[in-house]
Order: structure tokens, then C-alpha cells, then sequence
């Protein structure tokens, strides 16, 4: 087949359901010759256009790396069911968006690691490639395939697919990869990934070898050759305002997802949620300046016509001066014709003053996040947010206009009774009233949802195991019986999918050959409802002499080596520890902005980006 | 300032729905930073629409998109506007319209398409038949219901070029019409097979239909332009 394009456009677009996902032209989108450069990189999502083009990552890293004019990054992501079945069909191969050029014809495959449900995908994706799905039986005219992403911070399951990991933030050590790989462009794929090791945040899992007890229970991991470091640092961007941050955003012609501008204002979050992956592996907080902020917010919207953007950040309301930055930006924004909107918003700072301050910003909706139901079982999550300021923050946004609020809540969290669940029930009440005294007559709508909870690396509560499924099944009924109130809207999760998630999340290098297996029996897209098929992933792990469940339940001691301890993402096991008996002794941990709490993450700090950060540990 | 645009849309962008295609104005116009006017209402939305959606797939050498300003509009605005629009969109000429002309979607009445056909084979004896019938029913199905539509009134012209292009003059707008798809049912072609490529799109003026871009516009009124093409029903 010699062009790929040519035949793309004329044979197979006309026959697709959703053409203007696969034309890879759109305005902003980066072009190029490939005869002129001097490395190309597939940028994969393993999901679909409207799914992958809302991640702001995956834009970071391809503008970044589109800024060398030698290099070319284009974007790939999973086809539709119409499309694949025609690409299977015709043997026509996974291409890129851009140049219609094979994925296996590039030098560099990078994978967004999103979440444990689209491993499968992944593989989907490398297969449709044509690329073999395990690295070790992959040959020099095959291109590298390296992950990152949140998912790289428990690499273990999909261990034997990359080549490569990269851990922590890409936009300083994704560009030294490709540089290193273009000088070395001629060495073997093996003297390639010994170069590579030396930097930071990468991790070569070829270079390790997991230890399984006679019972499959994991032992250790230990580097196989000399130049694989015992522990992989974290690669962390310590200036985030001086940081690259793309302007030029592609335009989308078709409506995806998050359809607005992003303008990331700050990373991290120092308020220590113990079940919140996130709150642990992207500290410490580093915010970008008000100025920067305004200066790219007016150069995005210039360089895209889009008319809405979005604050991205963990938790917006705790940036440092949200109250000015609020004035000014939409102020800006005005001028321009577009609205901006505020997600991650937490509960206590949604003041009245920010209420009344993006009145201008569109009334779509409002989620709060109480996560739990009463104040015990938020004491042990560490969601330090009281029943008084979720109603007082309900209160300010009804008198501010809003009427379509969401709360948030996850179940199966660690000790959880059925008087916490009551408790979901019981705010829900106190919203419900609030409204009526707020507004007299009307009804509210107020969407409760409700997910369940799934255990991760590098949290506090890595430890546990998951609620068992018949006994989530249970809990989700007794709300669903109880939140039958006029103007409620009941939302919840399917246990199934939470059940895997759970199950991969924490597992080790056993769990290869499982998702291997539920790729190769069809599974794909697992976080969509309509693919997502938990018999052949029961099936796959039965054949492996595994047991789903128990993966995901599967409890590990405080004392017990765990499968992504040669992971550094900052945060030392003994403060997890720590936050770990505090959570079931009830108590409470403060927000670090009032006071170090050693949480390790200094020790991944040059001086002068400290911060807050002033301890390595407490004792 | 109230214009009207006449534009090409090439193949790049053939696959883009009628939405996109009007998002895609939108965002370019943001970016030449050209303010639009808005309508009124809790949920304001640009002034702007096309004369008629374009079937996805099909490309066209005459679209037009009705555009209020907020402020005059000049050559070098309009090439800047150009400038900022994605590759397959080409303006090929403007005019303005007076502020009270009727929306430009109430006054198309016909369109002229060009359709690339594979397989012609058979095709001029079926042309023939059709022209020569005096009626053609077909069943046209809605949502709501289904109906019987006769589509002998709304074929102006029908016609095979020696190089094999099916070329035709199709009533459309408010007061009745056909799409290219109906008629290329009725000659057994198919839809997958056809390249649809749209020339322009005629106004009534008049007794007659001509171009947007010629047509003579006063207050509310359309008047037929004598000095341009025009054709005759």
C-alpha cells in the first residue's frame, strides 16, 4: 500500500460514521514532511478523538515537541467500531491523524496512561499498529514504545509492553528522550534504552526482575544490570511558570468532550485527601503567575477562536489569589467575547464573593465534592469539609442563580458503615431545604453521584483491599431506595468496571499476561458501557490461575513489599504510613500550606523551589 | 455591517457536517478578530448562516454564509479573515447587504451540482427515461410520517457530459425541492459511489434564479440583475 493517505480519504473516510474525527487537519494541528525530520513521535490516546483531544497533556507534549522543527508529533487514537472493523478487514494499519503515516513507521510511540481501563486498548491500538505487543519480541525496525501519564506511577501490569516508562511531569524530560534518541540514532535498541536510564523519571522495566513467592505473592524487584537505578525518581518541572504551556491548542471541527480552552493554573494540591492519587503524585504545589496566566489566556484564545475557557487545576478555589485572577481574567475575557468557566471548585472555596464574581461565567452546573456522608468517615478520608460549609456553599450558589447542582461521593471507602451512607442521604435533605429557604417555590435539581471506590498506588490507602462486589452492590442499592426524593437524580457507577479497575490498579507484573489475554479475547474501550465486557476479562484472569476479585480485594500489610516500591513519585511510604493508622484512627491531617508535613517530596526539590516543602520527614 | 460571503469547499474539508461547518466559521472569525453581532436572549448566538447545508461528503465551488458585523467590513479584513481559515475553505468574493434583506436561507431556490460517477454504464438510457416521464414518485420518510413526492417539478435540468459527469439543476428551499441523493436513487446509483460536487447556489429573482453574489438587494426587496448570468425556469 503506498499511500496510505490517498487510499484513507478515498476509500475508507466516506465509509465512516464520524469522518471529522480521523482528518487530522484541523486548525493548529502540526503538519509535516517527514523526509525533512529528523525524528517522528506518535503521540497515542488510547481512547477515542472526542475522549483524547480533551486530555491536556497529550496537547502539552505536542506542541512541545512540534516546536523543533525537525521532529514531528501527530496525534493517534483509538477508532470508532466502524472504522476498526474496516481497517481489520482491508489490513489497513493504525495511522496518524496528521500525515496518514503507519504508527510503526515512527521512531518514538508515546502512550497516555490515563487509566487502568484502557490497557487494553493500548494493546488494541499497537496490534491494529502492527507493532508486537510485548517489547521483548520486538525488532530494530520496530519503533519505541514508551508510557506515561498517571498509570506509569504502577507501571507493574504493563510492564512488558513498554519498552520505556516516563515518570512525573514529560515537559522537561520528554524533549531530552527524543534529543538523546536522535543523537543515537543509529545504536541498537537495547543501547538506546541504556542511554535513556540515566534520566529522570525514566524507567526501563527490561531492566528489572520481579520475585513471586511459591504462593504468587510478590517478593521484590531488582534492577538485572548495573546501570538501572534501584529506585526511578520522579521527573518533576519545578518552575511551572516557566514552563512551556502551547497556545496554539488544535481546533476540533466536531464537538469532543471538554469542547473549551484549558488553561492549567496551577499543579498539585496540598490538601492530603487519602484516597485521591492525584493529591499524591503530582505534588508539590507550584501555581503559575496571574500575569503569565492573563498573557496566555489572551494568546489562546487569539490562536484558536474558541469562546469559552476553563481553569484547570485539583482544586481552583485554592489558588493563591482565585479572587483576582477570577477579576482580571474574565475582565479580559469580556473584551474578547468569551465566557470562562471554573471546574474543581472545592466546597469551602466557594465563597459568596467567587459566586458572585463569575456570574458573568456560564450557569451549566455546580459539583461539589463532599465525597462522604458524615464527618466521621470524612475525618478518616481526610475531605476536610464540614456538613455547615457544604450548606453554606449550597446557599450562596442558589442565591447566586444556580439550580442545577451535582455532589459528589464515593462509597466503599475505608470503614464505611451504613450510618455513613444515611449520612449521603441526610445532606442531600439539608440541600434540598437550603434551596427551599433560599428560593421559596421551584425545585432544584440535584444530581447525587456516586462511585466507587477504588484503591491506588501512592496513596495513604494503598493498603486496602476493595468493598467486595455483592456488598457494593448492596450499598448502592440501600441509597438508591433512599435517594427516591422529588428533584434527586440517583447516579451511580457500575461495580464491574470499579471491580477491574481496582484489580489492576494495584497488581504487579502477574497481571501481563491477563490483559494481554482479555485483549487478544476483544476487549477494548473497558470504560465505555457498551464495550466493556467483564465476562472475557473473568475468563482472561481464570486462565492466568487468577481470580479477579481477589486481585481487587487483595489487602496488603503496612510491613509488605509492594509492586511499585522501586517507584519514587516523592511521597515516602513512611508518611503514607503515617496517613494511613491517622485515617483509621479518625484524625485528621492538616493542609501543608499551614505547616511541612514531611511528606518526602523535598527531597525531589532543588533549593530554590522548595516552597512550602521543608521536611524530608517529621522525626 | 450585514454581508454575504461566497466560498469553496474543497476536499479537505468535504467530511464536515453542517455544525462543524458553522463552528469552524465562527472560531475563524474570533480569530481574525472580527466582533460579530450576537442575538438577543439568554443564550446569544452569532449572527451568521449558510444559504443551505451541504451534504457531508460533497464539495462545492459556490456556498454562501449571511454575516452580521459589528463593524464595516473592507477588503484586507476579509483577506485576514481568509488567512485564519483552515485549509479547503476559500472566500471567493463578498458583498454587503442591506440590514433588512431577508435571511438568506428563505430566498435559495435551486442548486447546481456536478456528480463524478465510476460506472456510467447504462446510465444515458436511464437519464433519457427519466426526463421522458411525467411524473416520479418517490416515498419520502420522515420522523413523523412517510409521504408519496412527485420529483419531475423540482429536475430543471439533467444531463450526462461526454466525460461522464452527471450535471443537475435540482429545486430547493422553502418552497420544495430534492437532494441529489433522491435523484441519483431514482438513476440506481450509489450514494457511496457518487462524488458530489455542488457548482452554486440560485436565488429567486424574479421569474428567473441567479447567483447571490448578482442578485440586486433594496431594503427587503430582491430584484433581477440584467447585466449578470441568470437562468430561466
Amino acid at each position: 500500500m503506498k499511500n496510505y493517505k490517498e487510499k484513507f480519504w478515498q476509500e475508507i473516510l466516506p465509509r465512516v460514521q464520524k469522518p471529522v474525527r480521523y482528518l487530522g487537519n484541523e486548525v493548529n494541528a502540526q503538519s509535516k514532511d517527514h523526509e525533512q525530520c529528523t525524528m517522528r513521535i506518535a503521540l497515542v490516546f488510547p481512547d477515542l478523538y472526542e475522549i483524547g483531544m480533551s486530555h491536556l497533556g497529550l496537547k502539552i507534549l505536542y506542541h512541545l515537541l512540534n516546536e523543533r522543527r525537525q521532529w514531528a508529533a501527530e496525534r493517534v487514537f483509538m477508532p470508532g467500531a466502524d472504522l476498526e472493523e474496516i481497517m481489520r478487514e482491508e489490513k489497513f494499519p493504525l495511522c496518524s491523524l496528521e500525515t496518514v503515516t503507519p504508527v510503526a513507521h515512527f521512531d518514538l510511540v508515546g502512550v497516555t496512561l490515563q487509566y487502568e481501563l484502557s490497557y487494553t486498548t493500548v494493546l488494541q491500538m499497537l496490534d491494529l499498529a502492527g507493532i508486537p505487543l510485548l517489547a521483548a519480541e520486538r525488532g530494530e525496525g520496530d519503533p519505541l514504545v514508551v508510557g506515561g501519564g498517571p498509570g506509569a506511577f504502577n507501571p507493574e501490569p504493563i510492564a512488558d509492553f513498554f519498552d520505556f516508562f516516563v515518570i512525573g511531569d514529560a515537559e522537561e524530560v520528554f524533549p531530552e528522550i527524543v534529543q538523546l534518541l536522535e543523537e543515537h540514532k543509529s545504536l541498537p535498541r537495547q543501547e538506546k534504552l541504556l542511554q535513556l536510564v540515566a534520566l529522570p523519571g525514566v524507567y526501563v522495566p527490561s531492566l528489572y526482575r520481579a520475585q513471586y513467592s511459591p504462593a504468587g505473592s510478590f517478593v521484590k524487584l531488582e534492577p538485572v544490570h548495573p546501570l538501572a537505578p534501584t529506585r526511578v525518581r520522579r521527573a518533576v518541572v519545578a518552575d511551572l511558570d516557566k514552563a512551556y504551556y502551547p497556545t496554539d491548542f488544535v481546533v476540533p471541527y466536531g464537538s469532543i468532550v471538554h469542547d473549551r480552552l484549558m488553561l492549567e493554573i496551577f499543579r498539585g494540591c496540598t490538601r492530603g485527601c487519602r484516597f485521591c492519587q492525584a493529591g499524591m503524585i503530582y505534588r508539590p504545589v507550584r501555581e503559575r503567575k496571574k500575569e503569565t496566566l492573563r498573557r496566555l489566556a489572551q494568546k489562546m484564545v487569539r490562536a484558536t477562536g474558541y469562546e469559552e475557557i476553563a481553569l484547570s487545576s485539583l482544586s481552583s478555589g485554592d489558588y493563591s489569589a482565585i479572587g483576582e485572577l477570577i477579576q482580571d481574567l474574565s475582565a479580559d475575557l469580556a473584551r474578547e467575547g468569551v465566557t470562562l468557566s471554573l471546574p474543581s471548585l472545592r466546597l469551602d472555596s466557594f465563597s459568596e464573593g467567587l459566586a458572585r464574581q463569575s456570574q458573568q461565567v456560564r450557569k451549566s452546573g455546580l459539583t461539589f465534592a463532599p465525597e462522604a456522608g458524615t464527618q466521621r468517615l470524612r475525618d478518616v478520608i481526610n475531605k476536610n469539609i464540614t456538613e455547615a460549609e457544604l450548606i453554606s456553599a449550597a446557599r450562596d450558589a442558589f442565591a447566586a442563580g444556580w439550580t442545577n447542582i451535582k455532589l459528589y461521593f464515593m462509597i466503599g471507602l475505608p470503614t464505611e458503615t451504613d450510618e455513613d451512607l444515611l449520612g449521603i442521604v441526610h445532606l442531600t435533605q439539608q440541600v434540598l431545604n437550603t434551596y427551599k429557604q433560599v428560593c421559596g417555590k421551584g425545585k432544584p435539581q440535584v444530581t447525587v453521584s456516586a462511585s466507587v471506590f477504588v484503591p491506588k498506588a501512592h496513596t495513604p490507602f494503598q493498603w486496602f483491599g476493595q468493598v467486595p462486589q455483592a456488598e457494593i452492590k448492596r450499598r448502592q442499592d440501600l441509597l438508591r431506595q433512599h435517594l427516591r426524593l422529588p428533584g434527586v437524580h440517583f447516579q451511580w457507577h457500575g461495580a464491574e468496571m470499579s471491580l477491574l479497575e481496582a484489580a489492576i490498579a494495584r497488581g504487579g507484573r502477574e497481571l501481563a499476561p491477563v490483559i494481554l489475554r482479555a485483549a487478544q479475547l476483544g476487549c477494548k474501550l473497558d470504560s465505555w458501557d457498551e464495550h466493556f465486557r467483564f465476562a472475557l476479562w473473568q475468563q482472561a484472569f481464570a486462565e492466568n490461575g487468577l481470580e479477579l476479585a481477589t486481585c481487587a480485594q487483595r489487602e496488603y500489610a503496612l510491613t509488605d513489599p509492594l509492586p511499585w516500591d522501586h517507584i519514587d513519585a516523592g511521597v515516602s511510604k513512611r508518611y503514607l504510613q503515617r496517613e494511613y493508622k491517622r485515617a483509621l484512627k479518625g484524625e485528621t491531617t492538616k493542609d501543608c500550606r499551614e505547616g511541612c508535613l514531611g511528606c518526602g517530596m523535598v527531597l525531589l526539590l532543588d533549593e530554590e523551589n522548595r516552597g512550602v516543602c521543608t521536611n524530608a520527614d517529621l522525626d | 455591517m450585514r454581508i454575504w460571503i461566497e466560498f469553496a469547499l474543497k476536499e479537505p474539508l468535504r467530511f464536515l457536517s453542517h455544525l462543524d461547518l458553522l463552528r469552524t466559521w465562527q472560531r475563524a472569525v474570533r480569530r481574525a478578530a472580527m466582533p460579530l453581532v450576537y442575538s438577543q436572549g439568554f443564550n446569544p448566538h452569532p449572527k451568521m448562516a449558510f444559504a443551505a447545508p451541504l451534504p457531508v461528503g460533497a464539495t462545492s465551488l459556490g456556498e454562501y454564509v449571511d454575516i452580521q458585523f459589528a463593524t464595516e467590513i473592507t477588503d484586507e479584513k476579509i483577506a485576514a479573515l481568509q488567512a485564519v481559515l483552515p485549509a479547503g475553505l476559500e472566500i471567493l468574493q463578498w458583498r454587503v447587504v442591506p440590514q433588512r434583506a431577508p435571511a438568506l436561507m428563505s430566498l435559495v431556490k435551486a442548486a447546481e451540482w456536478s456528480v463524478k460517477i465510476p460506472n456510467a454504464q447504462g446510465l444515458p438510457e436511464r437519464v433519457q427515461k427519466i426526463l421522458q416521464a411525467t411524473s416520479l414518485p418517490i416515498v419520502r420518510r420522515t420522523k413523523k410520517k412517510v409521504s408519496t413526492i412527485d420529483l419531475r417539478p423540482y429536475l430543471y435540468r439533467l444531463e450526462m457530459t461526454p466525460s461522464g459527469r452527471l450535471e443537475m439543476l435540482l429545486a430547493m428551499g422553502n418552497s420544495g425541492g430534492t437532494k441529489p441523493r433522491e435523484v441519483l436513487e431514482l438513476l440506481q446509483i450509489p450514494a457511496a459511489e457518487a462524488q458530489l460536487l455542488r457548482r452554486k447556489i440560485l436565488l429567486a429573482a424574479g421569474p428567473y434564479l441567479q447567483s447571490p453574489m448578482a442578485v440586486l438587494l433594496k431594503e427587503k426587496e430582491v430584484f433581477f440583475n440584467a447585466e449578470a448570468d441568470y437562468y430561466q425556469l
